[in-house]
This record gives structure tokens, sequence and C-alpha cells, in this order.
């Protein structure tokens, strides 16, 4: 489940008409959030608050060995007016599972930004400052988010602490998204690492004008993508390579929505494939499989989420008076808009060849939205719960 | 002054290196590991060179032949070298990311993805130099510290050597990992495997081997309750300097039973209760003579069987007759509360109840061996004479506990005189007797023996008895002790019959024994035999003079009187 921050920082892209998920970091996001999500470990209170549009807290406390906790502030420059309540936030937003990809939006013009007045630009640029300190570790963690253009945005992250090498590490992103394509340059103090990812869209390019509908009626209407990333370490000599390929269903497929991604990193003869599809409505289902073609080693992994609908309660109807006084029916209600689902929890569960299992239960009770979780090993029949936790939110 | 320290001996034996292998391993992989490893580390090759480390002393704070504490500065440029298997991360990146925070983690999709080759690495050229504190005993073995940072410098050799990121991040942790290892694990390592080597209690596998090794090199025996004031180290393993030591050996008491070691007393204990019960059944204490050959200087502490007036009592301070006189002690008081109240001794007894003759000696000749050893380490004399004065002065500045004091000598005195070829056989029938105090409860029933002294067990069973106690002994008793047994047994013939008959517990000792006797065993027997004579006729001459005054040489004390006749 997203932290409170990390959903007001994602309603902060959505604010601004960021599109967070083209990008080469996020060609797997739909297995990750299948298969590697976090299960929580020991018991977590998190005590968040959208004050303001502008402005948010968050505290929370947590009871992994010692009492720890942290206390986390937020300021956006763009007033975000999003659902902060708890017990009203759609839990599709907050829990991450699988991910079907939107079409392409087509990039605000840069003059669409701009506001006169007097003669003058007034215009600002959005901006969004973020800091957390953990106690009783003293580590400090600072974002600074700025959207320079419609398609231009830089993150500046920091990390503040004294076990690190250096008291901290800085890592600069700066992210470049027209729609077709995406690029991103990264610079990290630590290492002096560089780094270059590109993702490229295949299809029609959305800055033009769409001259041909969707042909949805193919058997798989959706969308290849492609990137890689290119990382080196100017002070250590060390760097990285991978190549990736997604082919993802787009939502106006009538098919089942499936996602297959290929990832290969070519130094380390590395490569990794998943394959996730949602089998029903509430229930998605995921594989991944890692094979290293120099050590022969490889990996299985496999990974489902079940979304619970409560089951609705069909409304007795009965005749009103002035039905029954009339001798005829009541007239039929047609609404067009259904009733909103009403979420009852989402299981996950993974599994891998070493039978470790994942397991994470998410939903919400009254106003506290919980995540309960547990790791579980097959292979160690003494103890095999490794660890088991509880996180509560209550945002307001 | 001088030390010879054996490097080269080590290396020779073969099960040293497996052993500090196996240890290495563990403790390599006790600490957690750095990313890069991503399995155990296992030791492939280990060898200590043939260069030994250079010492330097500079401050002794102990000494003796058994104990030992110093301050050395230690320097070590030596050829020795250590290869290790295990499997590490090829990826950089992988690594990279492991210890970073992940807020600011760049997050790459696939670049960081695993790669694991297994990874030989070789330490050669170490440079250690530190200064050292080693503390050695014989009981609590070999204890090692480092008072600063040993590692001076260190080439990782691997084969990664061509990366230059691989190859310093390597000879970095490694570094990092061995300064943790000769810190906190090597005085462990040392000390285990000084253990093993030095006490025989620790390790039980080895003791065939030891006995083997026993009667070549007396310096070997060794026995976890020889000497325990004189440890070094007490049960917390805190290192004792001098005056704390001696005060320990004074006030004796817990301290002291603290120092023994949990296992044997179990089986004292479980003796004990065969002993009360009459139960046939009774354990075979390795080294038990060992433990009783203890006893002279912590019966003199705690029970304070002072014998200030027979300085050759000390001298003969056989365990078993020592405790033996105890036990018939007890008995001539009637009162058995005794047998409670100090187990050990009453156990010592019935280990060697089986018998009472061979015990006799072998201990007394084993005392003779514990005697020099103390004369050279503490006092200097090496005379007999001094060395029971030393006793004396030992055992007399020891409050006389819960027993009087002179009836002790009474038992003491025959035994030893009978351990003596040239006494009379008078002598022998008070040692016989005092074994039957051993071996039986009831006062009946030794009056009954001793009225009628062949009948007591079936006859048929005596020549089995008289045969096999003395194997039995072997096994239990390093061989050393048991050639004196031997000859004894020849040279008194009538004894045989006599004390077998008289003991309960005896047949089930002889059950245990086993076949001995090899050519080299012979000659330690002629030898050893030709000592004791030796010795017996010196101190049949210093004994001489006491017994006569006290004119117990001819006619029974009067405790043993009843039960002997």
């Amino acid at each position: 489940m997203l932290e409170f921050m990390d959903y007001v920082q994602h309603a902060f892209y959505d604010t601004s008409h960021w599109n967070f998920e083209n990008s080469y970091s996020q060609l797997t996001a739909t297995a990750r959030a299948l298969l590697d999500f976090e299960t929580p470990a020991g018991l977590r209170l998190n005590l968040s608050s959208l004050s303001s549009p502008n402005f948010a807290t968050s505290y929370a406390i947590g009871s992994v060995g010692l009492v720890d906790g942290s206390l986390s502030y937020l300021y956006t420059s763009l007033p975000l007016h999003t659902t902060s309540r708890s017990s009203d936030i759609d839990l599709h937003n907050v829990i991450r599972g699988y991910r079907q990809i939107q079409e392409l939006r087509k990039p605000e013009e840069s003059w669409m930004w701009e506001q006169w007045q007097g003669g003058r630009r007034v215009d600002k640029r959005d901006t969004l400052l973020y800091g957390r300190l953990y106690l009783p570790q003293s580590t400090l963690e600072a974002l600074y988010l700025r959207r320079m253009s419609p398609t231009q945005q830089v993150k500046l992250s920091a990390v503040s602490d004294s076990r690190l090498r250096n008291g901290g590490t800085i890592l600069a992103l700066h992210q470049y998204d027209v729609g077709k394509y995406s690029a991103e340059t990264l610079y990290s103090t630590d290492g002096g690492l560089i780094g270059l990812r590109g993702l490229y869209n295949f299809g029609p390019d959305p800055r033009k004008d769409v001259t041909e509908a969707p042909r949805t009626e193919d058997k798989f209407y959706g969308r290849f993508s492609a990137g890689a990333e290119i990382y080196y370490g100017s002070l250590n000599k060390s760097g990285g390579v991978s190549f990736g390929g997604r082919f993802a269903t787009l939502p106006a497929h009538k098919g089942v929505p499936l996602t297959a991604t290929l990832t290969l990193n070519p130094l380390m003869g590395n490569l990794s494939t998943t394959y996730a599809v949602t089998a029903g409505k509430n229930l998605a289902l995921c594989s991944k499989f890692d094979f290293n073609v120099y050590s022969y080693e490889s990996d299985v992994m496999l990974g489902c989420e079940l979304w619970r609908i409560k089951a609705r309660v069909p409304k007795k109807k009965e005749r009103s008076m002035a039905a029954k006084l009339e001798w005829r029916l009541d007239p039929e209600e047609k609404s067009d808009v259904p009733e909103p689902e009403i979420v009852a929890g989402v299981l996950k569960a993974r599994i891998d060849q070493n039978w470790k299992i994942g397991l994470l239960w998410e939903g919400r009770v009254k106003e506290l939205l919980f995540t309960l979780g547990s790791s579980v090993d097959m292979k160690r029949r003494d103890q095999p719960f490794r660890a088991i936790g509880l996180e509560l939110q209550y945002s307001s | 002054m001088a030390f010879n320290f054996n490097w080269s001996p080590l290396t020779a034996d073969a099960d040293f290196y497996k052993r500090a292998q196996e240890m290495l391993t563990t403790a390599l992989n006790k600490s957690p590991k750095p990313p890069i490893i991503v399995d155990d580390i296992l030791v492939n090759e280990l060898n200590l060179g043939s260069v030994p480390p250079e010492l330097e002393i500079l401050e002794i704070g102990d000494l003796a032949e058994d104990r030992f504490r110093g301050i050395f500065k230690m320097c070590y440029s030596g050829d020795a070298f250590l290869t290790l298997k295990t499997r590490v991360q090829a990826n950089p990146l992988n690594t990279y990311l492991f210890s970073k925070p992940s807020f600011t983690s760049p997050q790459p999709l696939a670049a960081q993805s695993g790669l694991t080759i297994p990874l030989q690495i070789t330490l050669s050229e170490i440079k250690l130099s530190a200064f050292i504190i080693l503390v050695f005993s014989r009981q609590k073995g070999l204890t090692l510290v480092f008072r600063n940072d040993p590692l001076e410098s260190l080439k990782v050799s691997s084969t990664f050597d061509s990366i230059p990121f691989v190859r310093d991040y390597l000879q970095r942790e490694i570094e990092k990992q061995l300064r943790t290892l000769m810190m906190d694990e090597l005085p462990a390592i040392i000390h285990r495997l000084s253990l093993r080597l030095w006490c025989p209690d620790y390790a039980a596998k080895e003791d065939q081997e030891m006995e083997i090794k026993k009667p070549e090199d007396d310096q070997v025996a060794v026995d976890p309750f020889g000497s325990p004031p004189q440890d070094a180290v007490d049960a917390r393993g805190n290192v004792l300097d001098a005056s704390e030591i001696s005060s320990m050996s004074l006030d004796g008491g817990s301290e002291i039973h603290s120092l023994f070691s949990q296992k044997n007393l179990l089986r004292l204990a479980a003796l004990t209760d065969s002993h009360r019960t009459l139960s046939l059944f009774t354990p075979s204490i390795r080294d038990a003579v060992f433990r009783a050959w203890a006893g002279p200087s912590e019966r003199s502490d705690s029970a304070g069987s002072s014998t200030p007036a027979t300085p050759g009592l000390i001298r003969s301070h056989s365990s078993v007759g020592s405790t033996s006189t105890t036990y018939t002690f007890s008995r001539s008081d009637d009162g058995h509360g005794h047998i409670p109240s100090r187990p050990s001794l009453v156990n010592m007894h019935s280990a060697t109840t089986g018998l009472g003759l061979g015990a006799g000696r072998h201990s007394r000749s084993h005392m003779r061996k514990k005697k020099t050893r103390v004369v050279n380490l503490r006092k200097n004399k090496t005379t007999d004479d001094l060395v029971s004065e030393s006793g004396d002065s030992e055992t007399s500045s020891m409050a006389p506990a819960s027993e009087p004091a002179f009836p002790t000598p009474v038992v003491e005195e025959p035994e030893d005189n009978i351990i003596t070829p040239p006494h009379s056989p008078s002598q022998r029938v008070r040692f016989r007797t005092s074994s039957i105090d051993l071996g039986e409860s009831p006062r009946k029933l030794r009056l009954s023996t001793a009225d009628r002294p062949s009948i007591n067990l079936s006859s048929s069973t005596l020549p089995e008895q008289v045969i096999d106690p003395v194997p039995a002994e072997e096994k239990s008793v390093p061989i050393r002790e048991q050639r004196p047994a031997y000859s004894n047994f020849a040279s008194y013939p009538q004894e045989k019959h006599s004390a077998p008959l008289s003991y309960g517990p005896a047949p089930v000792l002889s059950d245990t024994s086993s076949a001995a006797g090899s050519i080299i065993e012979q000659a330690w027997v002629m030898k050893m035999a030709s000592e004791i004579a030796r010795r017996a006729q010196d101190e049949k001459s210093n004994n001489q003079s006491f017994w006569s005054r006290e004119e117990r040489e001819d006619s029974p004390p009067p405790a043993y009187a009843p039960k002997a006749t």
C-alpha cells in the first residue's frame, strides 16, 4: 500500500499532468506490484493529514525491534484537491496491483502554462518539497520536485545519514517525456554514478492528430514499448546496462488484459521475462522467470492478486404508499452510474522456487487502512513464519 | 630464561589443519557478510608456513610449568597463506545498490540483476604486528588476546584481480573481515584448539590417543582436577593473578568446586549413589586417580586431614589412600553423614574399590609424580623430605575441618607401608582392612569377612578378580600408574586374595576391564617397579622414625583392630 506521502506525490503528478508511468524504470511496474511487494514487519502506525491543499504532514511510529518513527512534511505549490480521508480514498489508488497502461496523452504545449498579467509572465513552475526525519536514527530524507515545463521534470532527492559515506547522498534526476518517448538522465553523488534511461513507444505518435480510429478489432490491441538504460560509476569504474521491452494491452482491448515484458542484461547474461494477466474482474496472475546464461541460474516466481468486493446487498424494494393506493408497481429506477464497488480487501500472494511465500492482505476497516502481511519460508519447518506485520494508516 | 616455541610441530599434525579449517569456516560465516559475498565462505586451504612469528617478551606476570601469563610483542611476516572459496556477486551495480538508501537509489530496471561467480581468494603476505596477552594454564588451555589491531598488511589475490573495482573492494572487505576475525574469533579458536590439545576432559574422543602418549610424556598427563587452585583462570575465564590464586587455594570451598567439570561431577555423583545403595553398577571414571591425586592439596584444604605429625603422610598422599582414610574414619565414627558431605572422596574411593591394593599403589606412584612436579615448580625443592615439609606447611596452614586430625594418619600409614616391598605382613593386613572398610558399609559384614577371609565371596570368583582388577584400573587410569600395580601384585601374592574377597563392587569393575600389556608397557612396568622400590625404601627410612615413635608399625591401630580381626 502506498504511503500517504507517496499518494500525495502521485496526486501531484496527476494534477500537473505528468505521466509517471511513461518511463523505462516503470516498465515492469505490474510484475513488481504483483511479485515484489513488501511484506510489513512488526506494527506500524501512520497518522497523516492533508491539512491544506498545499501542505501535508505525516507521522509514523513503528516497532521493529525498538520503537522508531518518522516525521514528514510536504509542501506543494500546486494546490492538490484529492481525497485525503482514509475512509474515502479509493483503494485502487493506494494499492498497487495490475497496472493498466493508458493511452498516451498529448503533452501540453509550453505556451499553455504561460500566464500573463500586465504584460509580464506571472506563472510559476509547480514545485513539491518534501522532508522526512527518521528517529532515532537521525536520518533525513529530502525531496525537491519541479516541473520545468510540460515535458520536463527535475527531481532531487537527498539522504543525510551519518552512517553513510560522506554523510549522505544526493540523486539528481531529469526526466523528459513527450509521450512517444521519454528520456531520463541521472547523477548520483555516491560513486559518481551517471545514468541514462530511455523508453520508446511504438505505435501512433500522440503529438500528431489522430487520423484513424484505434483498431480495437485486432486480436491484441495494445502497445509495444522498448527501452534501455546504461549506468556508469565514474568513481569506481563500474557500470551496468539493460534492455527491455514490453507489450501491454490498452483499455480498449476487448480480450483479457495482459502485460508481458522481457528484460535483458547483456553484461551479466541475465534474462528476465514476466507475464501478467487479469484472469477475471478481480483476479490478476503474474509469473516471472529469470535465467542467467553465464551461470545457468534460474528463478521462478508466481504471484496473484485477488480483489474481494463486498457483496452488495440488494435493496429491499417496498412499494411506496402512493403506488399501493393506485394499485400499481413503482416505476423502475434506472441509474446510469453504477454504484461504486466497495472493496473489502485485496489479497496478494507470491511464491518462488525456494518455497518462500509472501502474503499480504490490504483493506479498510472503518476509517483505517490496514496492511497485514507475512513472509513464510516453507523450507524452514521449525519456524516457517519469518516475519509478520501490521500497518495501519489514518489520514484526514 | 628461554622459551622454546615449536612452530613446525603444528604443521606436522594432520588433524590440526583440519580442525583449524573447520573452526575458521564457522568463524568466518558467523558475522554478517558483505553484500558481494552471496554464499558461505569455505576455508579451502590453510598453511601456517615455515617462518615463525617473532616474539618479544615484554612482561611475564606468572610463570610455572603448567601456567603462564605474559605480554608479547609479535611481528609476523611469514609465508603463511589461506585460501578461501565462496561465491560472489559479480555485478558491481548490485552491490552498489545494496548498501544505499532506497530513497536516493537510481532504481535501475534490470541493470542490477545479479550474476554469482564462484571465487577463490588467496590471502598471503600477511604482515602482523601486535601486542599479545597470552595466558596459559593446563586446565583452561591457552588464551590469547590481541591488545591492538594486529593486521598490518595483507595481499589478497583472487580471480578478479584484473578488475580494479572488484579487487579493491575485495581487499577492503577482506581486511575488514579479517580484523574482526583476529580480534574476536581467533582467541576463541585458539582457546578451543588448546583445550583439545591439553584438556582430556574437553576432547573425550582423543583420550585413547592420550593414554598411549602418556607413558612417554609425563607432561601431557593433565587432569582438569589435577591442581585446581593453581589455575591461572577461574571458572568464568577471568585471569587470576598469583595472589588471587593463592587465596583461592587457601579458602578452598566453592571456587575450587566451580573448577570441576560438570561431567565428572555427575559421574562422581552416580558413583556415590551406587556406593550408597550397594548397586553393582559403578560407572568407570576416567582419570579417577588423577582426580584423587589432586586430592591431597584439596583435602588438606577442605577436610584438613592435617598431618603435622607425619610428614611422610603427605608424601605418600595417594589419593586413594587418603580417601580411604577418611572413609574408614567415618566408618569408625559409624556416621554415614560424612558420605554425602564429601562425595568426591567417597567416589574416588569407590572408583578404585575394585582393587584396593592396586589402586593404592597406583595412586602412590602417581603421587610421586606429582610430588616432583610440585617440588620443581613451586618450592624449588627436590628431595622427598623437603617435599613432605612443604606439604606439611601447606596442611598445617589449613584449619582442621570436620574430622579429627589424628585418626587419619593411622589409616594412611599402613597403606604407605604396604606399598613398599620390604614391609611386614601385618601392614598388609592393615591395608586390607582399610580397603575392606571402603568396600562395605555394614560393620558386621566386615567383621565376618575378617573372621573368615577366604569364605567371603565364592571362591570361584577369586582368581578372576585377582587378575581382573588390574586391567580394570588400566582402563580408567593412565598406563603409567598401572605398572606399579603389577609389580606390587607380584610381590604380594597373598593380598590378592584378601582384597578382592572383601569387595562387593570388584566384579563389576573387572567386567569393564580390558586386556592390556605391550612390550613398552612391560618395560615401563619394570622401570616403575624399580623406581617404586627405591622410593619406598626412602620413604620407609623417612617414615620409620615417625611410625616407630607412634608404635603403629607392628600393632594395628585401635580403630583398625576390630575390623581387621
